[in-house]
């Protein structure tokens, strides 16, 4: 995997996030909380379109060897933003453990040797600050073990092998922090301790980053990426709306 | 001052005044309340309510923080 690549995954996992933290943007427990999600997912839907900005500038695109366009595989996102939250506790879970995990690798990212990466994503770290006070206050309130569990596994899996490509991005100093610093500065964000969490290297996805080979994100949601839902609202033909009469 | 005390998030939420400002020669003027349980929160929601214009400052108090001096309808010397 390249540095590319790796961006790559956390742009594709930083638009999914955002999707799924919209999704929340009338369901969340309060007013104040309903305006967070609808702005966080803002946030990151934008820091998503900053990242594939930076694609072209560390070389070969890595999206043109993808499927995009017809498999939903082809989006280099974890197993957590397959399917819509089912509950605040997913919500928490993943704002708290997997939005500061994406943080810490941009952290290491705006430390390391390379200059767009330093210059562009400097700026998410600010806006970053307040995802990480809502989740560590939310976490702290108490949320379902099962989803936080999971995304702590997930974290973990999508920071790689102790001798992978991060490590080798971090020992070339691209990255100011390899897999273990990672996990370290999240356990430290967090300062609550992870459940203890065994990784099987030997069946985990490479290019998407995650524990086993199969799944992806839901047909919805798929569509929506491709701009196929929004078509449902568009009229049939050019001349379909030309009998309409405004008074 | 009356504080409301709100109940319908994580036990006892408070009202938290958001104040800023869009240029350094500009006093801090309130803008606009939160209501959240504890500061960090408070921070996230006041952050995301009032984003849309550009602040160059902006700060939160609790408002049972606040001290009042008197109230509308009070006089000063009371």
């Amino acid at each position: 995997m390249s540095l590319g690549e790796l961006i790559l995954s956390l742009a594709d996992n930083k638009q999914l996030l955002g999707l799924r933290y919209a999704e929340w943007a009338t369901r969340a427990p309060s007013l104040e909380a309903d305006i967070a999600a609808a702005g966080m997912g803002l946030d990151d839907l934008g820091h998503c379109r900053v990242l594939y900005g930076c694609l072209e500038p560390l070389g070969d695109d890595p999206r043109g060897g993808l499927a995009r366009d017809q498999d939903p595989a082809g989006y280099l996102s974890l197993p957590y933003f397959d399917q819509p939250f089912p509950s605040w506790s997913h919500f928490v879970a993943a704002n708290a453990v997997l939005d500061t995990a994406f943080s810490a690798l941009i952290q290491a990212c705006v430390e390391g040797n390379v200059e767009v990466l330093q210059t562009r994503l400097r700026k998410m770290l600010m806006e970053e600050r307040y995802h990480f006070l809502h989740g560590r206050s939310w976490l702290r309130s108490g949320v379902e073990q099962e989803p936080l569990d999971e995304a702590w596994r997930q974290a973990l899996a999508w920071f790689g092998p102790p001798d992978g490509e991060v490590a080798a991005l971090h020992r070339d100093g691209a990255l100011s922090m390899g897999p273990a610093d990672l996990f370290k500065r999240l356990e430290e964000r967090l300062e609550v301790q992870p459940p203890r969490v065994a990784i099987d290297w030997q069946g985990w996805d490479p290019r998407r980053r995650r524990e086993g080979k199969g799944g992806g994100i839901d047909e919805r949601t798929f569509n929506m990426l491709r701009g196929l839902e929004e078509k449902r609202f568009m009229p049939a033909s050019p001349s379909a709306g030309a009998g309409r009469t405004d008074a | 001052m009356k504080t409301h005390q709100y109940n319908r998030v994580q036990g006892q939420a408070q009202e938290y005044e958001v104040f800023a400002r869009k240029v350094r020669l500009e006093p801090l003027r309130q803008i606009g309340s939160v209501v959240a349980p504890d500061a960090d929160l408070a921070a996230a929601y006041a952050r995301a309510t009032y984003d849309e214009e550009r602040w160059v400052e902006m700060a939160i108090v609790r408002r049972d923080q606040l001290l009042q001096l008197w109230a509308p309808g009070e006089e000063p010397t009371e």
